[in-house]
């Protein structure tokens, strides 16, 4: 497939990123994330396209995922009301904080704390500590 | 030639269908108890009186003398209202030799499904998906203290412990009633099915003792730890009086508790009935059974939603471990909770990329079709796994999100990445103009 961008002309394997992004979508919606650090790598890395091109259309991309995931978990009965109005409200404001907070500190730095949060969550989910 | 008129209609279209699957079955409808969980309260104290009535009045020998009330149990309790959680002292009489258990459960109730995939004694794996709507919200059974060399021993086990066994041995079986005959739905699970992403074909109703020994096992899905479902800590005098306290734990659903003591399957007190209140800032979780201070869960995902734009990751990857490691929250109550959540601030990154066409529809939508087909398989795969399923493989997923960005702060990639900020700006800039100019 060709994939044209600003003037740019990209060909990439289709199939392939279909196939990825199939199953980055049953895991993301088994476990409730949306997928964006891993579809971002997906379409650079695997299809080799430009920062600049995936950032929105991967965005696009695990929208639809996050609204089919939504709609068969509400099916399946994991919604719970109370709960969404506690944490949506909050998801807002943090969307609105978060700009005024990165004009402020270096992307380097919060992904060094957040490489390091990362690691213990994981080993903590993993039982080792 | 796709036009991009044509995709959109197509996605619809796909929507359109999608909606359609949804099976009436299956639909939430946790409104509605099937079945109330509260056992018929044993009769026991109103029988001595009808042999005698029978006997006939010409009768020349003297009254015969009223024969001896059957063992009853009794219980009483030092207060009725406890708020957001407490301790309630339990005085009463069991029967002397006997050891006495007490059951106390809530009134409020919630959903446990356990998908058992275990081989049976013909090494042949069931597959088969249980589900309940009406498991108390709270549940446990105490027992005398001379027991606790056997729930230690249950404990030493980990996660692997059998509750139906430990109840067993325990002697404490019989005082396990309230959640013995609820309503449970059974699923035969198969691949193909879960591929269509549905629960499987629905299995005949459950003759009453496969309820039972099912409803043990969703009872243990549900609660997972020994210590949350059996308390060995009952004094029992010789003569068979009692005293315990009855905990009822901070952050337990509100409303009413039962209290019933058991000496044996058929022996047992009338219910005491404490009603747990509790007001703002703790708000009940209808669907996840539990109470808890929403300021708290506020904060966090405040907290975790800066970081998250800040770190380039949605807030879904910490949010999840994050909840189900604070709170006892079902992992798929919290799964299908967070993704809505996650849902609006993807929708507002996509209307501002797009005000400056930044988004190549094309590429965006091809794929996010194949994701709609996965995301419509993999929310039915989340209730087939257990909680410490979904943490070994979150803390498997959490490592590789963590290696992906060390990488990112690699040299190499900065570099890389820095050329193409440039460009980004740029392109921006460009569009942004552009955009002003119409």
């Amino acid at each position: 497939m060709i994939v044209e961008f600003w003037g740019q002309e990209f060909k990439i394997n289709i199939i392939f990123g279909c196939i990825g992004a199939f199953l980055l979508a049953i895991v993301a919606s088994m476990f409730g994330f949306g997928g964006g650090p891993f579809m971002v790598p997906l379409m650079t890395v695997g299809l080799g396209l430009p920062m600049y091109l995936v950032v929105g259309s991967s965005l696009t991309a695990i929208f639809f995922n996050t609204v089919m995931g939504t709609m068969r978990h509400y099916q399946f009965g994991n919604f719970d009301m109370t709960f969404f109005l506690i944490m949506f409200p909050a998801a807002i404001l943090g969307g609105y904080i978060a700009p005024q907070i990165a004009k402020r500190i270096s992307p380097l730095m919060v992904k060094r704390v957040a490489v390091a949060g990362l690691v213990l969550l994981g080993l903590n989910l993993l039982g080792l500590y | 030639m796709i036009t991009k008129k044509n995709v959109i209609i197509l996605v619809l279209f796909l929507l359109a269908i999608g909606s359609y699957y949804i099976q009436p079955g299956e639909a939430q409808d946790p409104a509605t108890p099937p079945q109330s969980a509260q056992p018929e309260t044993a009769a026991a104290p109103s029988t001595p009186g009808a042999d005698t009535v029978m006997v006939p009045p010409v009768s020349v020998a003297p009254p015969a003398p009223a024969p001896a009330p059957p063992p009853a149990v009794t219980l009483s309790i030092d207060k009725t209202t406890v708020d957001n959680g407490g301790a309630v002292t339990v005085k009463g009489q069991g029967v002397a030799g006997k050891p006495v258990f007490l059951e106390v459960w809530a009134e409020k109730q919630v959903r446990s499904s356990f998908f058992d995939s275990k081989p049976d004694k013909d090494g042949k794996i069931p597959y088969k998906l249980y589900l309940t709507h009406a498991l108390p919200a709270s549940y446990k059974i105490y027992a005398p203290k001379d027991k606790k060399e056997i729930f230690d021993a249950y404990k030493a086990k980990g996660s692997g412990w059998a509750y139906s066994e430990a109840l067993k041995e325990m002697g404490a079986d019989v005082a396990y009633m309230a959640p013995s005959k609820i309503a449970i739905d059974a699923y035969q699970s198969t691949i193909m099915a879960s591929i269509i992403g549905s629960r499987g074909e629905k299995l005949p109703d459950l003759d009453d003792k496969e309820t039972r020994r099912r409803a043990m096992q969703l009872t243990k899905a549900r609660f997972r730890s020994i210590g949350v479902l059996i308390s060995p800590s009952i004094e029992q005098n010789a003569d068979g009086s009692f005293t315990a306290k009855v905990n009822i734990p901070q952050g337990a659903a509100p409303g009413k508790y039962f209290i019933v003591a058991y000496a044996d399957k058929a022996l047992r007190s009338q219910p005491a009935v404490v009603e747990n209140n509790i007001g703002f800032p703790m708000m009940y979780l209808s669907n996840a059974g539990t109470s808890l201070n929403i300021i708290w869960p506020f904060l966090l995902t405040l907290a975790i939603g800066i970081f998250g734009v800040l770190m380039g990751a949605g807030g879904g990857f910490l949010l999840n471990p994050i909840l189900i490691s604070l709170w006892p929250l079902p992992h798929t109550v919290v799964a299908g909770t967070v993704m809505p959540t996650v849902a609006f601030s993807q929708a507002s990154g996509i209307y501002n990329y797009s005000k400056i066409k930044f988004i190549n529809w094309k590429l965006g939508i091809t794929m996010g079709i194949a994701m709609l087909a996965g995301g419509f398989i993999g929310p039915k795969l989340t209730e087939l796994i257990t909680l410490d399923q979904f943490k070994f493989v979150f803390g498997w997923i959490l490592l590789i999100l963590a290696a992906l960005m060390f990488w990112q702060t690699t040299p190499g990639y900065m570099a890389k990445n820095k050329k193409e900020q440039a460009i980004l700006t740029e392109f921006k800039k460009r569009a942004e103009a552009a955009a002003k100019a119409k």
